[in-house]
């Protein structure tokens, strides 16, 4: 009878293929969009958190807080301080400017640095030339280390710019610089949002060339810490050292994940919303298995009474609906997990900041396990109902 | 009050599910109904009482028309009697087993085994051929795919069908239709053929085709019971039992019978 059941069951899906197909197209929809939404979401998480772990679980920043009483760039000094641990420090002083190359003018931001940081700030990798020397450094010379981005703004023609000369006006001089190296365009979430339009040379050479730049005063550090050392201890050993060369409130001490926090906090608004976008979905697929469902009921009713009339057993019945219901909602579930993951997967090879492919199964089994349920109770219930009846009742129902 | 003595058959043992229409026997009546009644209750606690009490013996191999006049309760005791609606009280034994006894699954198979029923509007499931809408009551027996398709094959070959087994409901006549039910309530070999107004629907030349079936099936040994309210139709039978106000007002036996001359299967519409 099992048999004879699924065949029946198989035939009655056939035969009203329209019904079918909508009810199967409501759960498709429904575990589609949950699974799709809410996978969205964390696959965007994991690529931020990705580029945090690969960039920054080791960096510190120690800001100075200008708007405090008694605040003061920190000094020459303080890094001394600092060097006892086991950091590196970056030394910065950054300065605005604009770049001109031929027509093309570009805001440009100076960074004043040392010749050691690429080795401290491991995110920067050359793509073009080099990285200025110490050499270059000792004797202030007019070169640059533009960003990928400044790279493709003032030289839009140009795949290497490297050996040309940028014409840079800062705060009132107007000086001229060589370009020796590009660097690769900052990776991940972080780069594709960042606009970097810059450009590194020596602190002398800055210090050289702008005027009211202080030597030896910098407003914030970004500091490095040894890979096999504990950040949050490192953390506290430099607030306490600088706890005792200034009041403490006018500086701050950040970890990579603090400056990144907004980050976190608009992925969480992101999954937040695109679950409630998903749970939408789910819903209005299961108000259309539903409706479908119910719509089917008069018609289907009739049938069940003639069904009964010719000897069909109440259990019959059920199991038939049952098999019905069970295989158009697990059909239609697997197609929309099909569908989610091969949509996700596509948008994993497209969108470039988004690099790791995550499928939560939970939510998969939840899209899954409610459109099912919605699909099997509203096919099953009525047909309960119906089989409840005297034949001649269901016969009659109008 | 109403015995209806047609003791012109054979006997029967009564033991088997499906005996053969043929050797249907005269020592139990196939159906023994005693006081039933049947109380609807509609909105506002009216109620209407279909059945008010009523007594009726058919033996096997009978022939008989219900007639009445519309809400005398003659499609409500038809509907009982094929166990498709349940009396409020009374006795119902068919073929000498009490039905109000029997559980749902039991019910079903009472249904199944025992009575073919005709409706007028002949339910056919729309999008099923005319072989496999026959074959289905056999398929909630259980019998298998093979010998479903014989005996429904049979069946529809009987009522003159054989060259429409795989057309659908859409692409038959009204009469192809019901042949096609009548060939669903032969197919499971029933105790009682009952017909519910089976020319109803039809224009009176399909419906004496009908008829003529009908005559032949009797003629054959089928008990065959049928509702109708047109004089004519219940002269077909032998015997016409007269319902008003849900008892039975007279059970007069058909003495002048046109004897069917059509053979089943003829051409219609």
């Amino acid at each position: 009878m099992l048999f004879e059941n699924v065949r029946t069951a198989f035939v009655a899906l056939l035969e009203n293929r329209l019904r079918s197909l909508l009810t199967l197209l409501g759960v498709v929809i429904g575990v589609f969009a949950v699974t799709s939404t809410v996978s969205l979401g964390e696959i965007a998480t994991a690529g931020i958190t990705g580029e945090i772990q690969a960039f920054g679980s080791q960096t510190l920043f120690v800001q100075v807080l200008f708007d405090e009483p008694g605040a003061e760039p920190f000094t020459d000094d303080d890094v001394e301080a600092l060097s006892r641990l086991p950091i590196a420090i970056l030394l910065q002083q950054t300065a605005g400017a604009t770049g001109v190359v031929g027509e093309e003018r570009v805001s440009l931001r100076l960074v004043g640095t040392v010749a050691d940081a690429p080795e401290i700030d491991r995110s920067i990798e050359l793509a073009r030339g080099r990285y200025f020397s110490p050499d270059d450094a000792a004797r202030a010379a007019s070169v640059i280390v533009l960003s990928a981005d400044a790279a493709e703004e003032l030289f839009p023609n140009d795949d290497d710019p490297v050996g040309e000369d940028i014409l840079v006006e800062v705060r009132g001089g107007r000086v001229l610089y060589t370009v020796i190296g590009v660097k690769e365009p900052v990776g991940g979430a972080l780069g594709t949002f960042a606009n970097d339009v810059s450009g590194d040379l020596p602190l002398e050479t800055l210090y050289r060339d702008v005027p009211g730049i202080r030597q030896g005063e910098y407003d914030f550090l970004p500091i490095s810490i040894d890979l096999d050392r504990d950040a949050s201890i490192v953390e506290q050993q430099v607030t306490s050292i600088l706890d005792r060369r200034r009041p403490p409130d006018t500086y701050a001490v950040q970890t990579i994940e603090g400056a990144l926090s907004l980050f976190n906090t608009i992925t969480v608004i992101l999954q937040a919303l695109l679950g409630g976008i998903g749970a939408i979905s789910l819903l209005v697929g299961g108000i259309g298995i539903l409706n479908i469902m119910l719509v089917s009921v008069t018609e289907r009713t009739r049938e069940i009474g003639l069904r009964k009339a010719l000897g069909a057993t109440p259990q019959t019945i059920l199991q038939q609906f049952l098999i019905e219901a069970v295989f158009l909602t697990v059909l239609g579930g697997a197609v929309g997990v099909a569908l989610s993951i091969a949509s996700l997967w596509g948008i994993v090879q497209v969108v470039p900041f988004l690099d790791v492919f995550v499928i939560n199964p939970v939510v998969v089994a939840m899209a899954f396990l409610v459109s099912v349920a919605t699909g099997v109770i509203f096919g099953v219930w009525p047909a309960r109902r119906a089989a409840a009846l005297s034949p001649i009742e269901a016969l009659r129902y109008e | 009050m109403n015995d209806a003595s047609h003791a012109n058959h054979a006997p029967n043992a009564m033991t088997g599910d499906a005996p053969t229409p043929g050797q249907a026997a005269a020592s139990r009546p196939v159906i023994e109904a005693h006081d039933l009644r049947k109380v609807y209750t509609l909105g506002a606690g009216m109620e209407v009482h279909a059945l008010r009490g009523l007594d009726l013996r058919v033996m096997p191999g009978e022939y008989a028309a219900i007639m009445g006049p519309s809400g005398s309760g003659k499609s409500t005791l038809l509907q009982i009697l094929g166990c498709l609606d349940t009396p409020t009280s009374g006795s119902y034994q068919l073929s000498g087993e009490e039905v109000a006894d029997l559980d749902e699954e039991r019910l079903s198979q009472v249904r199944n085994r025992r009575i073919g029923f005709v409706f007028q509007a002949y339910n056919l499931l729309g999008r099923a051929s005319a072989l496999e809408n026959v074959a289905l009551p056999l398929m909630y027996r259980g019998v298998n795919a093979r010998a479903r398709r014989d005996a429904a094959r049979n069946a529809l070959d009987r009522v003159g069908l054989a060259d429409r087994m795989g057309h659908r409901p859409n692409e038959l006549s009204g009469g192809q239709k019901q042949r096609v039910a009548i060939a669903r309530a032969l197919a499971t070999e029933p105790d009682i053929l009952l017909a519910d107004e089976p020319t109803g629907n039809l224009d009176s030349k399909t419906g004496q085709e009908i008829l003529g079936l009908f005559d032949a099936l009797h003629a054959e040994g089928r008990t065959i019971l049928m509702v109708t309210h047109e004089e004519d139709v219940a002269e077909h039978t032998e015997r016409i039992i007269r319902i008003r106000d849900g008892v039975v007002e007279a059970s007069e036996s058909v003495t002048q019978r046109r004897r069917p001359t059509l053979m089943p299967g003829g051409a219609e519409g």
